[in-house]
């Protein structure tokens, strides 16, 4: 206050000198309140996070207990999507693929013709492989190439023998394809000697029976392989193209990880679809999930269906349902096909909806596993959050629950199972809201957790396990579920554009609950609530099916499970005998016994009634793994099958082979591999990966500071100014 | 401008420069104090031999120490490479191996707090680093790069042992959240090898 007050009496050309008073007095004031505020501020803030635990802060809830799957830290696994992708603009010279669809459906079984068409666009003689998902109990029976107008009709081959016969080809200079099946859902299609500009095409027909339940009819048709996490250490050799190395736990993740498009690359890969469709019954209405389709009808039980504005990029599954009018659901449908002194049946019978009304609910111990790896990221995880708030609501006071969340690691809400109390329920909402998507996706541990301890006596044991799929140790995770389910039921909620089918439904058949699909956040409420409905109990149980005298019949599933609402029995059977008399189908439901008959000679005719059999006895082979069964003795089975229908499994591949060489031996074969579309709505950097952020924004807060002092001392010295002026 | 309106304004601009000055202190007392109570969970962690959390909440534990002699440095390396990690500590890139193990394990750090030494790191430095078992292991500085953020090489395993550091780039950059990192490359230096 001194020096102001002299002020004025120095002698206005001494101001430079009154204004360098003025400088080193403010920087000294504000350096003093500065420093002083900012550092009691800093422990201030410092002290409150250090000192105070988040979860306790806030009004008792219970802490938030993070139980690491591992027992010692650092015994993290290794392996993720380490990265392998490669910066983009590397695909000009792999073949231009477009896919073709038509499917025909009569009643609950579908026939489909894929056609991908490989256009050679370099100017080099390329082989073209491309990755591809089909629905998860589609049956490949037929392979065709169709060169110009010329058509090569492929032959079906023990898998290591058609790659032998495809690869002379390759290296003769012959025109080949070859179709070759990874997991039931992944198929491997590769074309050798594609001449420069060329355009060859390769149609695969498959059959498949669609999901009816719930007095909905779904065909669903997968068009793009989400990125699968692929576990384990990786080995030096690769048999694959893809962006992983084999590892140890997935020794051919090569072949089922195509080559994404790097971020920013236009969408390829454009599929069209054509169904034409005779539901057997009076339909309802016809609508497409995803995808804008044209209906047009052709009488109350046919109906054309394509896409409205022309074809869609492979990078969602395409879902159409359709159900019957009301009140014309069938009871049950009987197909028949006789073809080469053989019969087989389709037998679909829908139970009824039994309420046992006197029946006290059981309390229930719920167990919501929920990933959080990188492939969730994006839509995926807003869908699966939606999903678990709406199922956390569902819980009844007297349940118990907790709540996984999974990517590189397992973490559990509570250390056990808690009773849905109210507190403990906005503790799950908290963390819930707070779940964020990265990392990998070590999908065991979390099945491992959810499965660890026996349900508390008097409970139901039900596990609500939310997941895309993208995994690519498919096998390791049957048999655990195999192992360790015990007295709980799992029932699996597909989230995304799209889930890897196969997962979904082997897990809830082994976990004895049910799948549903969730492919978008305005399905969820819908989707979740007839999930709800199944949770109660199972609406027949302890099925048993009765054949008429003189018949014998290999049917599968061989052992028929519990049905939730709205599940039908569906039953695939081979039989010897006459065609008469009626097939009893019996069971529990609702603490009665139920059963219904279905008249043999009233069985409609049915075409690729056998190769749907066929394919379920390969399951029914393949399946007997996870408990145990010898491989070698599998794979003689299921190659004998799979030789004798014509089905491309995990064994048998189907070749074609122009016999007339086309590529000169001079020139060389490029090898390359289809891209594909990332998923929508899923994000590239979430799965592939970018190194951390390490920058903290203290240099931004420092030049901040800086600039608001130099600003307020700029506003100081302003009184200098209007000093003068008055 | 009325002198009231003029200390106002001032009063304002001062309150923002002194929160900033705080969030600064505050981002630079964290990394500091947080690395005092990691050392000592890390003796802890000797002493038993597991993993101990430095605070009870703690998400994260020290998986090693970091030591560069000449830049006067020494670190707890956290497990796990988060956000919320990193403002504690340098983290370890989960999925590649522990320090001091074979393999290429990479270590990423914030460039304006636990890893602003790492630019006068220069070919031929030393770095120790002292495992969670306890013994220690020297790495002497190969390579120095900048790269893509998006280029994940710099994870994968080279086939020899390394230590890979990663931090942002530019390292003065006011701007958080660029696409550059400072990537330096330290290979294991077999003669070195000290057990305590």
């Amino acid at each position: 206050m001194q020096t102001v007050l002299n002020r004025t009496s120095i002698a206005p050309n001494s101001q430079s000198y009154s204004i360098a008073l003025d400088v080193i007095r403010f920087l000294a004031l504000a350096v003093m309140a500065g420093t002083g505020f900012a550092l009691l501020l800093a422990v201030t803030i410092v002290a409150l996070t250090l000192v105070v635990p988040p979860a306790a802060a806030s009004s008792g809830a219970p802490i938030v207990a993070a139980v690491s799957h591992s027992e010692k830290p650092g015994e993290q696994t290794s392996g993720s999507f380490l990265m392998r992708v490669r910066p983009g603009g590397e695909y000009q010279r792999s073949p231009v693929l477009s896919t073709d669809v038509k499917i025909v459906v009569s009643g609950v079984v579908a026939r489909a013709t894929v056609s991908q068409q490989f256009r050679n666009d370099s100017a080099d003689w390329v082989e073209g492989v491309y990755v591809f998902p089909l629905p998860e109990n589609a049956a490949v029976d037929r392979l065709r190439m169709q060169i110009g107008d010329r058509l090569v009709e492929g032959q079906i081959r023990e898998r290591g023998q058609a790659r032998a016969e495809y690869e002379k080809a390759r290296a003769n200079g012959s025109i080949a394809s070859l179709v070759e099946q990874e997991r039931p859902n992944i198929f491997t299609s590769s074309v050798a000697n594609l001449g420069p500009g060329q355009t060859l095409t390769v149609q695969i027909e498959y059959q498949q029976t669609l999901r009816y339940e719930e007095e909905t009819v779904s065909l669903r048709f997968p068009t793009v392989v989400m990125p699968r996490y692929i576990p384990g250490n990786p080995q030096s050799e690769k048999a694959g193209s893809g962006w992983s190395p084999d590892t140890d736990q997935v020794p051919d993740a090569s072949r089922i990880t195509p080559r994404v498009l790097a971020e920013g690359e236009a969408l390829r890969n454009p599929v069209t679809i054509h169904v034409e469709l005779d539901a057997g019954f009076p339909v309802g209405e016809v609508k497409s999930r995803y995808h804008q389709v044209k209906v047009e009808k052709r009488d109350d039980n046919r109906y054309e269906v394509s896409l409205a504005v022309g074809p869609f990029p492979a990078d969602r599954d395409f879902e159409l349902v359709w159900h019957p009018l009301a009140g014309e659901q069938p009871r049950g449908t009987l197909f028949r096909e006789s073809a080469d002194g053989e019969t087989h049946l389709l037998l679909t019978l829908f139970p009824p909806v039994g309420h046992k009304a006197d029946e006290k609910r059981l309390p229930r111990e719920v167990i919501y596993v929920i990933d959080t790896s990188g492939s969730m990221e994006g839509t995926s995880i807003v869908q699966a959050k939606k999903a678990l708030s709406l199922a956390l609501g569902q819980l009844a006071p007297e349940d118990r629950f907790n709540v996984i969340q999974f990517n590189s690691t397992t973490e559990q809400l509570f250390a056990l199972p808690r009773e849905a109390s109210t507190a403990n329920l906005v503790a799950a909402r908290r963390y819930v809201d707070r779940l964020r998507a990265s990392g990998g996706t070590e999908m065991a541990p979390a099945l491992q957790a959810a499965l660890a301890y026996p349900a508390k006596e008097g409970f139901l044991r039900q596990i609500i396990f939310m997941t895309d799929g993208a995994v690519g140790n498919e096998d390791a995770l049957f048999r655990l579920i195999q192992d360790k389910l015990g007295r709980s039921r799992l029932f699996t909620v597909g989230i995304g554009s799209a889930p890897n089918g196969h997962f979904m439904t082997k897990a809830a058949q082994l976990g004895r609950g049910t799948f549903t699909y969730i492919g978008d956040v305005a399905e969820v409420g819908e989707k979740m609530a007839a999930l709800f409905g199944k949770l109660e109990y199972p609406v027949l149980s302890d099925i048993a099916v009765e054949w008429p005298a003189g018949v014998t019949a290999e049917a599968y599933p061989q052992k028929l499970p519990d049905l939730y609402l709205g599940e039908p029995v569906v039953l695939s059977a081979r039989m010897e005998g006459p065609l008469t008399g009626t097939v009893e189908v019996r069971g529990q439901s609702a603490g009665e016994a139920w059963s219904a008959k279905l008249a043999l000679p009233d069985a409609h005719d049915g075409k690729g009634m056998g190769v749907i059999w066929a394919r379920r006895k390969i399951e029914a082979l393949m399946d007997s793994q996870y408990q145990g069964a010898d491989r070698e003795k599998v794979r003689e089975d299921v190659v004998a099958l799979a030789l004798k229908h014509h089905i491309v499994t995990r064994y048998t591949s189907l070749v074609a082979v122009d016999v007339t060489p086309v590529r000169p031996l001079a020139e060389p074969l490029d090898s390359q591999a289809v891209p594909t579309n990332l998923a929508q709505g899923a994000n590239h950097e979430a799965i592939f990966g970018a190194l951390p952020r390490t920058a903290t924004p203290a240099r931004l807060h420092w030049v901040l500071a800086l600039l608001a002092a130099a600003l307020a001392f700029i506003v100081y010295a302003t009184r200098y100014a209007t000093r003068r002026l008055s | 401008m009325r002198p009231a309106t003029r200390s106002m304004l001032m009063a304002g601009l001062i309150s923002v420069s002194v929160w900033q000055l705080g969030e600064a202190a505050y981002i630079q007392a964290k990394a500091w104090l947080a690395q005092r109570l990691i050392a000592a969970a890390w003796d802890q962690a000797r002493a038993a031999g597991v993993g101990v959390k430095p605070w009870p909440w703690a998400d994260t534990y020290p998986v090693a120490r970091i030591e560069a002699p000449r830049q006067g440095a020494r670190l707890m390396v956290l497990s796990g490479a988060s956000g919320r990690t990193l403002a504690f500590g340098p983290g370890h890139v989960a999925g590649t191996p522990l320090p001091g193990e074979h393999g290429n394990s990479v270590i990423s750090g914030h460039r304006d707090t636990h890893f602003a030494f790492l630019r006068e790191l220069r070919s031929g430095d030393v770095l120790m680093v002292q495992a969670a078992n306890g013994g220690v292991v020297r790495y002497v500085v190969s390579a120095v790069e900048v790269v893509h953020r998006k280029d994940m090489r710099v994870l994968l395993d080279a086939g020899d042992d390394r230590l890979t550091l990663v931090t942002c780039f530019p390292f003065d950059s006011p701007v958080t959240g660029g696409p550059l990192r400072y990537v330096v490359v330290a290979t294991r230096d077999l003669q070195g090898i000290v057990e305590i």
